[in-house]
């Protein structure tokens, strides 16, 4: 549950009252109004080959092994399902592993090196350290298997196939966006918001605020952001921090909760002092119980990832490649913009996006 | 036989100079009234700390503060208190965070049930309550076990248990809160003078620990246990008996500490304690307990963990860069430490 | 002495892994009799205290208590029967007052519900306490100090009164005088004296041999874990107590 970045589900995919949001997000409003698609943002070309030595199973059914941070997170799960029925339709093996919960370079190591040792035709890889899983990818890399990374990547990408990922600067700037549709603003007043993340290291944390506070600038000049704390990945700490936020700023009127711990603690914050409503919570990733919260009203607006569109993603380019021997048409990098779900998304929009338990 | 001459009246500090052995040199009086009394010195870094807050923000001194450090208070407080009972006998308990956490994800998913159907708050807490105190009792005597059983160290047995307990909670939970729990947030929130009713039953619980921990039979034999395990069993004490009551008391409060953060969250997370080991260790510590056992007071541990959720909240309304509490946190815990070597007179075989 | 032995242990042995600490040894002590246990380092004499105190069971042999056998499960169970002992390391908690060390394990309780509930009577143990010291010729001043606060040669005051002042029948001393000065070696000397004429068995465990020859009414040499001697005091002098120990005499 650290980095999590996203894919967003692309133009069709989209429902009515679903916001998708592209990178360079000109979404006005949240609420109920229905909104045009955006391409994906792939930036496709500029990728590197892979070493070719070609490790396809020529004649024999390809095998994707596919290793993400933790199999028991359902941001993972849902990546599972997505890349699942990808490689189901392209008549490929698909063995997924990973440590059943913790999200650790000391676990995910040696579960990589057991894939590697299986040969299998390809590796998909979300890396729990940048610099600890370089050396696994390398070595796969120097056997010939191509590398794929999907919602984290290790230090150096030059020989990885392609990154998949979401684009957290987008998702702060729609965090943004959603705030202010919630907070109604209107320019000339001034409004005092605050933000809570995890840590001042994660990266995916440091991009989302990056682009909350860009957007604010851009076109929210009234929205103060008056605060940030971290909660060390604790709900209680996130808990204690807004309520001491609520006291100091009597006046406060939205909350950025960049990650789940915030989200929850901010939640229960809300709900304790009777604020659901007055204040504007905007959270993080689509789980189940926040998905419950924002029906709920609690939250104004949950910015979901989608890690199905991810998984799908990464098995599609690593089958390609092994197919056509050809990294054209594979972006070296895609980034695909986060969703904005509301109270008043449809219901099956949110069955479709809430991060699946199972 | 006459060590000291029956005749000095009985208050003479030093041993007579024809004493083989002396006692350590003793600084003088003053330093040792003042050092050895660290409690006094608790109360003052807590009010130092409190003033300065306030001249930053006079908010802080508002009775809506107080509640939220009070509020923050007691889901640490409570794996505190667990945790000097096992420092003072000796030994570490590093899963009373994980345990916590654990006992809240299992109370969550006993309780969800119930909410849906609606059932009465009161019951609802009443079973979530029993389930996090006997899930945090049972770790404690799987702790116990590893321990007496095992011969594992304490530091490796509770290690042990906190990476299991943070593991299960994350697995059964699938990494994400269970419940939202409204209600029992609101409840749990329902005041009684200036403050919510869970402070009151902390408080309660604080009491009943601190008369067994200094005034009952329970905590001198958890001292002794703790300042010379031979001489505790040579005296007849059922030594193993006493450590395992010890760890299953240090689960069955951090349960009961995973409930309280079930009512403050309003869903029980498999990260909610995590972490929580080393603040309640900090509070202990800077309490004035000794980590080789035999010495501590529960009053030194309250103000210790006062002044950790003090210090918290004081650098967020303050705006301070949060990361500089933890920073607060090790200079308090170092200056502990330093105040308990210059202590005179302890620890000497 | 005509009647059974006081406190007796009969073919007891005791290994430890490959290790044999005690063979097949018989030991006693009667009622007001001194009797010194000496043997080199190793020779298992803190084995065969442990044992008799109930620290340790016996792989073999029996204890009997005034003629009856006895089985100890824990230290527990001999102090109940009125045995006490004074082990070489200090059995105080250096961290509890002397009051507190002086009822270590046998602490009384307040009168009433508050008894019940598992509450000490502490004013009445530290006043008890520092009767019981007084009575046994110990005065060690203040016992609302802490042990940690006391000198060696007063710790091992507290804790020979201890024992003193509980025992009932058994009082066994593993090197009392062990980091004494002269002075106050006597003076354990003297308490022992007392403890004999109170009809106590004291079972004494020395390297100091002067003290053994000067205090026991008999000795008991322990050599490799066997018996190698046991005879009256008076046939021992300086030269041949150390020549049993050592080896260097073969006794029966």
């Amino acid at each position: 549950m650290r980095d999590r970045s996203s894919v967003c589900s692309i133009g069709a995919r989209r429902k009515a009252t679903l916001l998708v949001l592209a990178s360079a997000g000109v979404l006005a409003a949240c609420s109920s109004s229905s909104h045009s698609s955006s391409p994906s943002t792939a930036s496709s070309g500029g990728s590197t080959a892979t070493s070719a030595a070609g490790a396809s199973g020529s004649g024999g059914k390809l095998t994707i092994a596919f290793n993400m941070g933790a199999e028991a997170d359902p941001f993972f799960i849902a990546m599972n399902q997505g890349a699942e029925a990808e490689a189901k339709s392209l008549g490929v093996n698909l063995i997924w592993q990973g440590d059943p919960s913790q999200y650790s370079p000391a676990t995910q190591i040696p579960i990589v090196d057991q894939l590697l040792a299986e040969h299998p035709s390809a590796l998909i890889i979300s890396p729990t350290d940048p610099d600890a899983l370089q050396p696994a990818v390398n070595q796969a890399i120097a056997q010939g298997i191509p590398v794929v990374n999907v919602d984290t990547h290790v230090t150096d990408l030059s020989k990885v196939l392609s990154f998949i990922t979401g684009d957290n600067q987008q998702g702060g700037a729609a965090a943004a966006d959603a705030m202010a549709a919630a907070m109604h603003y209107t320019a000339g007043q001034t409004y005092q918001v605050v933000v809570g993340a995890s840590s001042a290291t994660t990266t995916t944390n440091t991009a989302r605020l990056a682009g909350f506070k860009a957007e604010i600038a851009a076109k929210y000049p009234g929205i103060k952001v008056m605060a940030e704390a971290y909660s060390q990945s604790q709900p209680a700490v996130a808990n204690t921090n807004v309520n001491n936020w609520l006291t100091e700023y009597p006046n406060l009127k939205g909350i950025f909760a960049i990650d789940g711990t915030n989200a929850s603690g901010a939640a229960a914050a809300l709900q304790a002092r009777n604020l659901v409503g007055k204040v504007a919570l905007v959270g993080y990733d689509a789980y189940s119980t926040n998905v419950a919260l924002l029906q709920k009203n609690v939250f104004a607006a949950l910015i979901a990832q989608n890690p199905t569109e991810e998984g799908k993603l990464a098995v599609q380019y690593a089958v390609q490649y092994l197919n056509t021997k050809s990294t054209s048409g594979i972006p070296h990098e895609q980034t695909l913009p986060n969703i904005v779900l509301t109270p008043n998304s449809s219901a099956a929009d949110l069955a479709q996006y809430t991060y699946p338990t199972a | 036989m006459t060590m000291t001459p029956a005749s000095t009246e009985g208050q003479g500090r030093a041993a007579p100079a024809a004493d083989p052995n002396p006692p350590a040199t003793e600084p003088r009086d003053w330093a040792r009234s003042i050092l050895g009394n660290q409690q006094f010195l608790l109360l003052v870094a807590l009010g130092a700390l409190i003033l300065y807050f306030y001249s930053k923000r006079s908010v802080f001194l508002s009775s809506g503060e107080m509640a939220n450090i009070l509020d923050d208070f007691c889901s640490l407080i409570l794996l505190a208190v667990g945790e000097t009972f096992v420092i003072v006998s000796g030994g570490i308990d590093l899963s009373v965070g994980s345990t916590a956490s654990f006992a809240g994800v299992i109370g969550a998913f006993s309780m969800r049930g119930m909410v849906s159907h609606n059932d009465s708050e009161a019951l609802v807490l009443v079973v979530g309550t029993i389930v996090c105190a006997a899930v945090g009792a049972g770790v404690g005597l799987v702790n116990a076990a590893l321990i007496n059983w095992l011969r594992l160290v304490p530091f490796v047995a509770t290690l042990a248990t906190l990476g299991a307990g943070a593991g299960m909670a994350i697995v059964l939970s699938h990494g994400i809160p269970i419940g939202d729990d409204t209600r029992a947030i609101i409840f749990s929130q329902a005041k009684v003078g200036p403050f919510s009713w869970p402070v009151f039953i902390v408080i309660g619980i604080l009491v009943i620990s601190w008369l067994y921990l200094h005034l009952s039979r329970y905590g001198r034999y958890t001292f002794a246990l703790g300042s010379n395990e031979f001489a505790a069993r040579a005296a007849g004490i059922n030594v193993r008996r006493h450590l395992v009551s010890v760890y299953v008391l240090s689960g069955l409060l951090s349960g009961l500490g995973g409930m309280f953060l079930y009512l403050r969250l309003g869903s029980g997370a498999p990260t909610s304690g995590a972490g929580d080991e080393l603040r309640a260790i900090a509070a202990v510590v800077i309490g004035g307990a000794s980590l080789l056992g035999g010495s501590g007071r529960l009053s030194g541990t309250i103000l210790g963990g006062l002044i950790l959720t003090t210090v918290t909240s004081g650098l967020i309304i303050s705006n301070v860069n949060p990361n500089w509490d933890q920073v607060a946190v090790a200079v308090l815990i170092a200056l502990a430490a330093a105040l308990q070597a210059l202590r005179p007179g302890r620890r000497r075989a | 002495m005509a009647d059974a032995p006081l406190y007796e242990a009969v073919g007891i042995s005791k290994s430890y892994g490959h290790v044999t600490a005690l063979f097949d040894v018989n030991f006693s002590v009667n009622p007001g009799e001194i009797v010194g246990l000496v043997g080199d380092n190793g020779a298992g004499k803190s084995t065969l205290i442990k044992i008799l105190s109930g620290v340790h069971p016996p792989d073999r042999g029996k204890i009997r208590l005034d003629g009856v056998e006895r089985t100890w499960k824990s230290p527990h169970d001999a102090i109940e029967a009125g045995i006490e002992t004074l082990y070489q390391d200090s059995g105080l908690a250096p961290d509890l007052t002397i009051g507190s060390n002086v009822f270590l394990g046998r602490e009384k309780l307040k009168p009433g519900i508050l008894g019940r509930l598992g509450f000490l009577d502490q004013k009445a143990m530290e006043r008890q306490a520092a009767e019981e010291l007084k009575r046994v010729g110990i005065a060690v001043s203040g016992s609302r100090r802490t042990v940690s606060d006391l000198s060696g040669g007063q710790r091992q005051a507290v804790a020979i009164g201890r024992a003193i002042a509980w025992a009932r029948k058994v009082i066994m001393l593993d090197e009392p005088t062990n980091h004494l000065g002269a002075r106050q070696s006597i003076e354990v000397l003297s308490v022992m004296r007392s403890a004999k004429e109170q009809g106590l068995g004291v079972i004494f465990i020395s390297h100091t041999l002067p003290h053994v020859l000067e205090v026991t009414d008999r000795v008991v040499v322990l050599r490799l874990g066997r018996v190698v001697r046991d005879a009256a005091t008076s046939e021992f002098d300086a030269e041949s107590l150390l020549g049993t120990i050592t080896g260097l005499i073969e006794a029966s």
